[in-house]
């Protein structure tokens, strides 16, 4: 075997591929043909929640490995069958994280609580990206204000993942634009407040599995109490000079080693299908075929490394801003060349648009963009070795 | 399956860090001030050696029993990799064994080891030589060879250890080394070695020759890395301090992206080198990913070696700058260890392997 996993993690890894085998490249095939994300009352939601894989994810127990690098490689895993699938997976997904560890216990109960045993597909969502903003998240304009009721939200968000079915939405907002970063906190917005209108969910080129929502937010209020934190932790931050920003970048941290996890997911599947037309055609006797194979097998090789290198420093607590924008950088690249060598390969029956090499050739480009593009994070990594000035 | 599974771990043992922390301080003191001194002296100023010798670096891979440390592939690339950042031409020239050791302990074993290597180590100066023989010739003890290396990084050939597709043998004597002007790597001399006599031992089995091989280029490949280290951390450093166009030529983008990239190309190739030692040191099959690494080493030193020479402009290109001297070293070590082809058609050639990332047992 490639990597040596304990038993446990083998496991959930081989229990993984058979849903994925079974369900999930089906379910993200279909998506696809239809250029639309599965409706939420599509059964495959049902039988996700009646397999009991949502339960299993809250409850696996720790193995020999740390969270994050069991996160990379079942990300991988998860994501070779369709990574537009695993998005979609019903859940309180990317923000779970910020509420679990920023919220007061109301908050968590109110919010994640619902997620807890779940009985009916259900999604919470994350809205971060504006349409003028892109991976300049310091730079938001959706504006938060306080009232005597609560709190007013007024702008616009894009290429938000499951926004339209979700329970609940954590909107980053800014209280004060003059203050840039140290303005900013995070706020609940639930399904069918008013205010949160223009919703539309985006026609893309691959990752169609799952919704990619605009919407905004206009006089759309909200309770007092939906500041992720509470009110106070805003005065504390504004006292000490910290930000809710902080925090959310050290989600992104290991947000981006998910991302690339995802990634080397889909540069695999992608090699597979290279591999197998090369094989039948015989096409991978040819040493130019044959080397250029290799080439992409190494470059996968060492982005896993580096994915899981980012990962374990997660699992040890220590630093990884460098590693987990390098990860992201080379698990992105090489799906991409995956993508585009199994075209090759393929050649005209991929031109003909009914093979999974097309599909995820398409599918691939987006991992150089989400969760900030190559080039933003080439920037992150000249901040640290060069200092690289803001 | 096996019942006790090491688990994912990049971490460094701390007698590893021990070894590279005593290292390191070694090759700062004695190896990187004589960086163009030991290059024009073509050698080692012996009392540098000397230390090496009596801190046991000489034997770090030999068994316990013949007087090592003991230590495995994972020690060796960390430890090529501290020295090489100073200069890889002396660490060439301090491992006198070189990566012969590798073909007498996998193919001959311990025996050949204490009856071959031992007695060198103990002439000073002595230097042993592998030469990659690309055919497979089946050879017997006292049969005749001949032969001729067009460039190795040594000024003698006291050992000459033969390595082919499948299996090895030792010369019965030296080799003739006749100085030649060298490209690069010079601390560690610079031959043509001729070779000929009677073959001493040989032994025949392909397995044991593709576990030599590979410990051979990883041997090559860490020795590369430890010289884009250096070569990626100085031209940073130089970039950050030399202003020009108002700015610290290092915040223009255009080479802050080329910095990022470097740095990357390296530790892609440090990433798959150590994996692939790790793989050594648990006695799994590592054919295919030390091949695979070295070829990664390669091609990073390729945009490694010139673009350190290149963010230092035109000084890059004088000698004033160890980066012109990284060029060359890297780009000369890629030439070792039976090449890139060779190694490319042997990472090439496991495709099936290759993808079953966490398939099979």
């Amino acid at each position: 075997m490639e990597l040596s996993l304990s038993p446990e993690l083998r496991e959930q890894v081989l229990a993984a591929r058979e849903w994925g085998r079974a369900e999930v490249r089906p379910a993200g095939l279909e998506a696809d043909r239809a250029a639309a994300p599965l409706p939420p009352e599509h059964p495959y939601f049902q039988r996700f929640i009646a397999s009991g894989r949502a339960r299993a994810r809250a409850e696996a127990s720790e193995g020999p490995e740390g969270r994050m690098v069991r996160a990379v490689v079942l990300g991988e895993e998860g994501a070779y069958w369709d990574r537009g699938m695993g998005v979609a997976t019903p859940g309180a997904g990317l923000p779970s994280g910020a509420v679990s560890a920023s919220g007061t216990a109301e908050q968590k109960e109110h919010f994640l609580g619902r997620f807890r045993d779940l009985k009916e597909p259900r999604w919470a969502s994350f809205a971060l990206t504006e349409p003028g903003g892109g991976s300049d998240t310091a730079a938001f304009r959706t504006r938060a204000q306080r009232t005597d009721r609560g709190w007013v939200l007024n702008g616009a968000k894009c290429f938000i993942g499951n926004a339209k079915r979700a329970d609940w939405l954590l909107v980053q907002a800014t209280l004060d634009p003059s203050k840039g970063r140290a303005g900013q906190r995070s706020f609940f917005v639930e399904k069918g407040t008013p205010g949160f209108t223009g919703v539309r969910v985006e026609k893309k080129m691959g990752l169609r599995a799952y919704e990619s929502v605009s919407f905004s937010l206009e006089d759309c209020e909200i309770p007092a109490e939906h500041i992720l934190g509470g009110e106070t932790r805003k005065e504390r931050a504004e006292g000490s000079g910290a930000s809710a920003y902080g925090a959310t970048m050290g989600a992104l941290n290991s947000a981006r080693v998910g991302v690339a996890a995802s990634a080397l997911g889909i540069a695999r599947a992608a090699l597979d299908e290279a591999r197998r037309f090369a094989g039948e055609s015989g096409a991978v006797r040819h040493p130019r075929i044959r080397d250029q194979i290799e080439r992409v097998v190494r470059k996968l090789r060492a982005a896993r490394l580096a994915t899981l290198h980012a990962g374990w420093l997660v699992d040890q607590r220590r630093g990884n801003i460098v590693e987990s924008s390098m990860a992201k950088i080379l698990s992105a690249e090489v799906a991409q060349e995956a993508g585009m060598l199994g075209m090759e390969i393929v050649g005209l029956e991929a031109g003909a648009g009914d093979e999974l090499i097309e599909k995820l050739f398409r599918d691939a480009k987006a991992l150089n963009i989400v969760e900030g593009t190559g080039q933003i994070q080439r920037v992150i990594m000249a901040r640290q070795l060069v200092g690289l000035p803001r | 399956m096996p019942d006790t599974y090491p688990a994912i771990d990049f971490g460094v043992s701390d007698d590893n860090q021990l070894i590279i922390d005593s290292l390191s301080g070694f090759a700062a003191e004695q190896l990187r001030p004589n960086l163009r001194a030991f290059e024009t002296a073509r050698a080692v100023a012996p009392e540098v050696a000397a230390t090496f010798a009596e801190m046991g670096f000489e034997r770090l891979q030999l068994l316990e029993d013949l007087g090592g440390a003991g230590l495995g592939m994972l020690t060796r690339v960390l430890a090529n990799l501290t020295l090489a950042r100073a200069d890889a031409g002396a660490a060439l020239a301090l491992d006198r064994l070189g990566p012969a050791l590798y073909a007498l302990q996998e193919l001959g074993g311990a025996a050949a080891v204490e009856q071959y290597a031992l007695p060198l180590l103990d002439k000073p100066s002595a230097r042993a030589v592998l030469v990659i023989d690309h055919a497979d010739r089946r050879a017997k003890a006292g049969d005749s060879i001949h032969g001729v290396v067009a460039w190795a990084p040594t000024d003698r050939a006291d050992l000459v250890v033969g390595l082919g597709p499948g299996g090895g043998w030792v010369l019965e004597g030296p080799g003739l080394a006749e100085p030649v002007r060298g490209a690069a790597l010079h601390a560690a001399g610079a031959s043509r070695i001729e070779f000929g006599g009677r073959i001493a031992a040989a032994w025949q089995g392909e397995a044991g020759a593709a576990r030599a091989l590979a410990k051979a280029r990883l041997h090559a490949a860490s020795l590369m890395l430890g010289v884009m280290e250096d070569a990626a951390a100085f031209s940073r450093d130089y970039a950050q301090g030399r202003v020009a166009f108002g700015q610290p030529i290092a915040h223009h983008q255009g080479l802050a992206f080329l910095i990022v990239d470097m740095f990357n190309a390296v530790a892609q190739g440090r990433l798959l080198v150590e994996d692939a030692a790790r793989r050594i040191d648990r006695g799994a099959d590592a054919t295919q990913a030390a091949a695979a690494a070295f070829v990664e080493c390669v091609e990073a030193s390729r945009f490694v070696g010139p673009n350190g020479v290149q963010i230092l402009g035109g000084h890059g290109f004088m000698r004033d700058y160890p980066v012109e001297k990284a060029m060359r070293d890297v780009r000369a070590l890629g030439l070792l260890a039976g090449g890139i082809h060779r190694a490319q058609d042997e990472a090439a050639s496991h495709p099936d392997a290759l993808i079953a990332a966490f398939e099979g047992a």
